[in-house]
């Protein structure tokens, strides 16, 4: 009955990879990054609740106890060294245990994947993104590029999500290692989507690098992370195909480009 | 009057160490309840991506 109360108060699974109307937490994980984030955030509440039940306890008792009318005389304790020794290395400890498991995160996430199947580069724009991949040509060809602009508010079909859709998808292989490189052409964006966990600046005259490993196929939806004018949150929208199906939705989406 | 004031000063409070030790017990209480949340949501993602890998679902729409 507990857990059925539970499961109602903290529901948070997204049924599609994007923001749902009044969400309470993250969206459902599609990398390990993601998960391990999610995790995180799980062990880090575990003292949050603690600490919040033990300290309201301890006011509300307070404030029973010791009620003016009850209680007019108070006592006059000046210092405890027990309780002052307890309750300063008993907090103490507890920051260990949340360290331990968000260094381990953070150096996890910071592993360059030494040798990614593919690599695509997000090049933000004002106000919209390029995307290219440079691994099927050789040095003097050109790479294969391609823009994705957000659908207007007044343009979207019967089931698209308002201001969250692109016209170009970025085609990505699932279970596959990823290299995002990700730059600007102007002004400092940031490609950002919840579900992978993934949020990579992107600083004019520097290229950042992230790693991605999708688990699974879907659609995966994001919004422009750093505001850069206008028509600032324009949106990322990747898309995780099945690893025999890539080459061909990538071959047919710079066709659908090229024409 | 006076009496009255004494006898009030001699009223026996709370036991710190009891309250201490109620408080931490109804912490780690709901705690573990919110453990008890997180372990089952990792059951089902876990479960989800086993099932996921041996083909038994898919979240690919089937042309």
């Amino acid at each position: 009955m507990i857990e059925v109360f539970l499961e109602w108060r903290f529901l948070t699974i997204a049924p599609c990879d994007a923001a749902e109307p009044w969400q309470l937490g993250s969206q459902d994980a599609a990398t390990p990054i993601m998960q391990g984030i999610i995790d995180l955030h799980h062990d880090i509440f575990f003292f949050l609740i603690l600490i919040f039940v033990f300290v309201s306890r301890m006011l509300v008792r307070a404030l029973w106890h010791f009620h003016e009318q009850k209680n007019p005389i108070p006592q006059r304790i000046v210092h405890g060294t027990t309780i002052e020794i307890i309750r300063t290395i008993f907090p103490s400890i507890i920051p260990m245990f949340i360290a331990i498991p968000s260094f381990a995160l953070l150096y996890s996430m910071d592993e360059v994947v030494v040798d990614p199947a593919i690599t695509i580069k997000a090049i933000g724009h004002q106000w919209y993104r390029s995307y290219e991949y440079s691994d099927y040509n050789s040095s003097d060809e050109q790479s294969l590029t391609f823009d994705s602009y957000t659908i207007p508010e007044d343009d979207p079909e019967l089931g698209q999500s308002r201001l969250l859709e692109v016209d170009n998808r970025v085609v990505v292989p699932a279970k596959t290692h990823l290299r995002m490189i990700v730059t600007p052409a102007d002004v400092p964006h940031s490609w950002a989507v919840p579900s992978s966990g993934v949020k990579c600046d992107a600083v004019p005259g520097r290229s950042n690098q992230t790693s991605i490993l999708v688990q699974r196929e879907g659609v995966y939806y994001g919004q422009c992370s750093e505001i850069r004018g206008t028509n600032h949150a324009f949106t990322i929208v990747v898309e995780a195909v099945p690893l025999k199906d890539y080459g061909s939705r990538v071959s047919n989406q710079f066709i659908l480009q090229t024409n | 009057m006076a009496a009255h004031k004494i006898a009030h000063a001699t009223l026996k409070g709370p036991n710190v160490v009891k309250e201490i030790c109620i408080g931490l017990a109804l912490g780690l209480f709901a705690g573990s309840l919110w453990k008890m949340h997180h372990w089952n949501e990792q059951r089902k993602t876990r479960t989800f991506y086993d099932m996921l890998e041996k083909g038994e679902i898919s979240v690919v729409v089937e042309e």
